[in-house]
C-alpha cells in the first residue's frame, strides 16, 4: 500500500512537471502546479496512514484508539490553504498579463525584451 | 532569561498583529499614518531582535508555544510542541531584516499613496514571514514561513501591474511555488524517517540511524527549494526577472536580504540536522561548493552584460550569492562568519544601489545605462554614493564585505573558489562602476555586449524630496563602512553557535583581495576608454569576447517553462551525486 502511494506521488510529481514544461498557456500551467502539489498531498497522507486504523478524532473513541497520524493531516491542510491563496495569485496574475498582453502563451510571454 | 522567552514570540506577532489592524483601518487612517507606523515597528523590531540576540549569547533562548514543552508527552523523544529557538546568529539575521526594511520605508516615504496601506500591510506579513523563518525551530513552522515569505513577495512584485512586473511575477511564483512543493515532500520524507519535525531531535536521529537514501532524498528536496529563493545556478534565472521589474523599494528587500535568507535556512539545516550524515555532508562539501562557484561566475558575467541597472544588479546579487555559498559549503566555523557578515555587508550594500536605481527611475523613468549617459549629473550625491557603493561590491579594502570575503577565503580550500570569487567581485563591481562612470560622469566607451541585453522604459512615482530617498542609502553605506572587527566576540560566539567545526585556516585572502580591486578598476575603465573595433582583426577579437555573452543571453530566455527544466536539472544533478557520485 505505501508503496503503491509512493509511486502515484512520483507519477503525479513527473506528469504535472511535463505539463509545466511543455505547456502553452498560463491557465493550464496553474492547472499542472496543482497537479504537482496533490503530489505532495498523496505523499504526506501515506506518509501517515496506518491500516485499520481511524481518523484521528477522539472526542467519541476513547483515547488510545489506533488513529493514523495526526501531525501528516495537519500538515496536508495547511498546505491546501497556502495553496488556494497561491493558484487565486497565479490565476489574477494570468488575468492582468492577458489584459495587457492578448496572450497567455509563455512562449511568447518574457518580462524584458531586447532591444531590437 | 524570563523577560526575553517571554518576548520572542513577539519578535514575529508584532508585525503580524499590527498589518492586520491596518488592513481592518486602512479606509480610515490618515494618509502618512500607515508609512510612520510600520517605520517604528520594524525600527522597535531591531531593537528587540538585536536585544535578543545579545540574550541569547548566555544559551539558545526557548519559547515553546502554548507552554507545549517536550516534558508535555512524556516521553523522550516524542515533541508535541513547536518551538522558537533563539540564537545569536538567527536574532541578528531578524534584526539585519528589519533593519533593512525601515530603510526601506523611509525610502518608500509616500510613494504608494493611492493604495491606501495594502503596500505596508504585505511589507509587514512579509517582515513577519522573515522573521518566524530565522526564529523557528520546527521544520513545518520553517515551511510555512517559507511560503508566508513567498506569496507576500509575489503580490509585491505584481504590485505595479505594469506588463513587465507581471510576468516576472508570474515567472517567480511559478518557479517558488514549485520549489516550496518540493520541500513540502522533503519535510515529509524526513518525518517518515525520524518522526519528528524538531530540528535538534531530527538532528540527533538522523546522527544516529544508518545512511538512509530517503534522508538524503529529504535533503534534496529541501535543498532545491532553498537554492530556488536563493537563486543558485540552476535555480536562478527567476531571479533576473523578479528584481528587475519589482518596485524599487521592494527590491531592496529581495537583493538585500530575502535571497540571502534562503540561504540562512539551508545553513541552519545543514548544522541542526543533518550534520551527523556524513552522505549529505559530503554532498555540501562537493555539490553545494561547486554550485556556488558556477553562481559566482555566470552571476558576474551576465552582470556585466546588462544595461537596465536593476537587471544589472539583480545578476551581480546572483554572483554574490554564490560566493555565499561557498561559504557555507565550507562548513565551518570561520566560513559560517564569513557568511553572517556577507549577508549584512551585501544586503548594506545592495539596498543602496536599488535605491539609487530607485532615484534615477523616479527622476528620469529609466534605468537603463546607455540612456542615461551623462543624465545623472545634477544628482551628483546619488553618483557619489553609487560610485562608493560600486567600489564596496568590487572588493574595496575596508568595510564589512571586504572583512566577510577574507573570512570566506580563509575557510574555502579550493582554487576553483578562490578564482570565481574573485571573478564574480571584481566583474560586478566593475559593472557598476561602468553604470556610475557612463550616467554621471559622461563616460562613455563604445558599448559591446551591454548593448544586446534587454531593457525597458518603467515609471515610478517622482515627486519624493532627494534628500529623503538618499537619507537611507548614507546611512546604509556608513554601516557598511564599518569594520567587522567591532563585533569580533559577538560574530566568534555567533557562528560557532551554528557550526563549531574549526578548519585550518587558508592564507593568500591579501593577494586575493588586490587582484580583485585591480580587477575591479581595471575592467571598468578598459570598457570606458573601448573605441569602435575598425580593422578586421579588432572586428574579430570583438566577435569572439561577445560570442560568450550572447550565449548566456539566450539561456536566461525569460521563458518560465525553460526555468522549470533548468530547476528538474538542477534537482537530478543533485540527486544523480547521491547516487552515483
Amino acid at each position: 500500500m505505501n508503496v503503491l502511494a509512493w509511486c502515484v506521488a512520483a507519477w503525479l510529481l513527473g506528469v504535472g512537471i511535463y505539463g509545466i514544461v511543455t505547456s502553452r498557456h498560463y491557465v493550464h500551467l496553474i492547472g499542472c502546479m496543482t497537479v504537482c502539489q496533490s503530489a505532495t498531498y498523496v505523499l504526506l497522507l501515506g506518509i501517515g496512514f496506518r491500516w485499520g486504523a481511524g481518523a484521528p478524532i477522539f472526542y467519541d473513541h476513547p483515547p488510545g484508539t489506533p488513529a493514523v497520524d495526526p501531525v501528516m493531516q495537519a500538515l496536508v491542510l495547511t498546505d491546501i490553504v497556502v495553496s488556494a491563496s497561491m493558484t487565486a495569485l497565479l490565476l489574477a496574475i494570468a488575468l492582468q498579463v492577458h489584459k495587457r498582453r492578448c496572450t497567455l502563451d509563455p512562449q511568447h510571454l518574457r518580462p524584458l525584451r531586447p532591444r531590437e | 532569561m524570563g523577560l526575553a522567552h517571554q518576548l520572542t514570540p513577539f519578535a514575529a506577532l508584532l508585525p503580524l498583529g499590527v498589518a492586520f489592524l491596518m488592513l481592518a483601518l486602512s479606509h480610515w487612517l490618515p494618509p502618512r499614518s500607515a508609512d510612520v507606523t510600520s517605520l517604528v515597528v520594524s525600527l522597535g523590531l531591531v531593537v528587540l531582535c538585536g536585544w535578543l540576540a545579545i540574550e541569547s549569547l548566555h544559551g539558545p533562548i526557548l519559547h515553546w508555544f502554548g507552554a507545549w514543552t517536550p516534558e508535555v508527552s512524556g516521553k523522550p523523544d516524542v515533541m508535541l510542541g513547536i518551538a522558537f529557538s533563539v540564537d545569536p546568529a538567527s536574532a541578528a539575521v531578524a534584526a539585519f531584516c528589519a533593519l533593512l526594511f525601515a530603510g526601506s520605508f523611509v525610502f518608500a516615504w509616500g510613494y504608494f499613496d493611492k493604495v491606501h496601506a495594502h503596500f505596508h500591510i504585505l511589507m509587514l506579513l512579509f517582515l513577519a514571514a522573515m522573521i518566524g523563518f530565522c526564529l523557528t525551530r520546527d521544520l513545518f513552522n520553517l515551511f510555512v514561513w517559507f511560503e508566508l515569505m513567498g506569496i507576500a513577495a509575489f503580490a509585491l512584485t505584481a504590485y505595479p501591474l505594469g506588463k513587465s512586473s507581471l510576468e516576472g511575477a508570474f515567472n517567480f511564483t511559478v518557479t517558488n511555488a514549485l520549489g516550496s512543493f518540493l520541500m513540502l515532500a522533503g519535510v515529509g520524507l524526513l518525518y517518515a524517517r525520524t518522526g519528528t519535525l524538531d530540528f535538534v531531535t531530527m538532528g540527533r536521529v538522523i546522527a544516529s540511524v544508518p545512511p538512509d537514501p530517503v534522508i538524503a532524498g529529504g535533503f534534496c528536496l529541501l535543498a532545491t527549494a532553498l537554492l530556488t529563493k536563493a537563486a543558485i545556478v540552476p535555480f536562478h534565472m527567476w531571479l533576473s526577472d523578479a528584481h528587475a521589474v519589482a518596485p524599487s523599494p521592494v527590491s531592496v528587500i529581495f537583493s538585500g536580504v530575502m535571497v540571502s535568507l534562503g540561504l540562512f535556512g539551508l545553513l541552519k539545516l545543514i548544522a541542526m540536522v543533518f550534520a551527523g550524515d556524513a552522505q549529505v555532508m559530503m554532498l555540501v562539501h562537493v555539490v553545494l561548493f561547486w554550485l556556488g562557484v558556477a553562481t559566482a561566475v555566470v552571476g558576474g558575467l551576465m552582470a556585466w552584460a546588462q544595461r537596465h541597472l536593476k537587471r544589472l544588479l539583480a545578476f551581480s546579487t546572483i554572483a554574490h550569492l554564490g560566493v555565499m555559498l561557498i561559504a557555507i559549503a565550507s562548513v565551518s566555523a570561520i566560513g559560517t562568519e564569513g557568511f553572517l557578515v556577507y549577508l549584512v555587508g551585501h544586503g548594506l550594500v545592495k539596498g543602496t544601489l536599488f535605491m539609487i536605481a530607485g532615484i534615477l527611475l523616479a527622476r528620469f523613468n529609466s534605468v537603463d545605462e546607455l540612456e542615461l549617459y551623462g543624465e545623472g549629473r545634477s544628482l551628483w550625491p546619488a553618483g557619489i554614493a553609487m560610485g562608493l557603493a560600486g567600489l564596496l561590491l568590487g572588493g574595496l579594502p575596508w568595510g564589512l564585505l571586504h572583512d566577510a570575503t577574507d573570512s570566506v577565503h580563509a575557510g574555502n580550500h579550493g582554487v576553483a573558489g578562490v578564482v570565481a570569487i574573485i571573478v564574480g567581485t571584481a566583474l560586478t563591481g566593475a559593472a557598476v562602476l561602468r553604470a556610475t562612470g557612463r550616467i554621471f560622469l559622461r563616460w562613455s566607451g563604445v558599448p559591446a555586449v551591454e548593448l544586446v541585453a534587454p531593457t525597458e522604459r518603467e515609471r515610478e512615482k517622482g515627486n519624493r524630496p532627494l534628500w529623503l530617498m538618499l537619507l537611507p542609502c548614507v546611512v546604509m553605506l556608513a554601516i557598511a563602512l564599518l569594520p567587522a572587527d567591532l563585533a569580533e566576540s559577538f560574530l566568534h560566539s555567533a557562528a560557532s553557535g551554528l557550526v563549531a567545526r574549526v578548519v585550518p585556516h587558508e592564507g593568500g585572502g591579501t593577494l586575493a583581495a588586490a587582484i580583485t580591486f585591480a580587477l575591479t578598476i581595471l575592467i571598468p575603465a578598459a570598457s570606458l576608454l573601448r573605441r569602435r573595433p575598425i580593422r578586421k582583426f579588432a572586428r574579430r577579437a570583438v566577435e569572439a569576447e561577445t560570442a560568450p555573452f550572447y550565449a548566456l543571453h539566450v539561456l536566461h530566455s525569460g521563458r518560465v517553462t525553460d526555468y522549470v527544466v533548468w530547476m528538474m536539472v538542477g534537482l537530478a544533478v543533485l540527486a544523480g551525486w547521491l547516487k552515483f557520485g
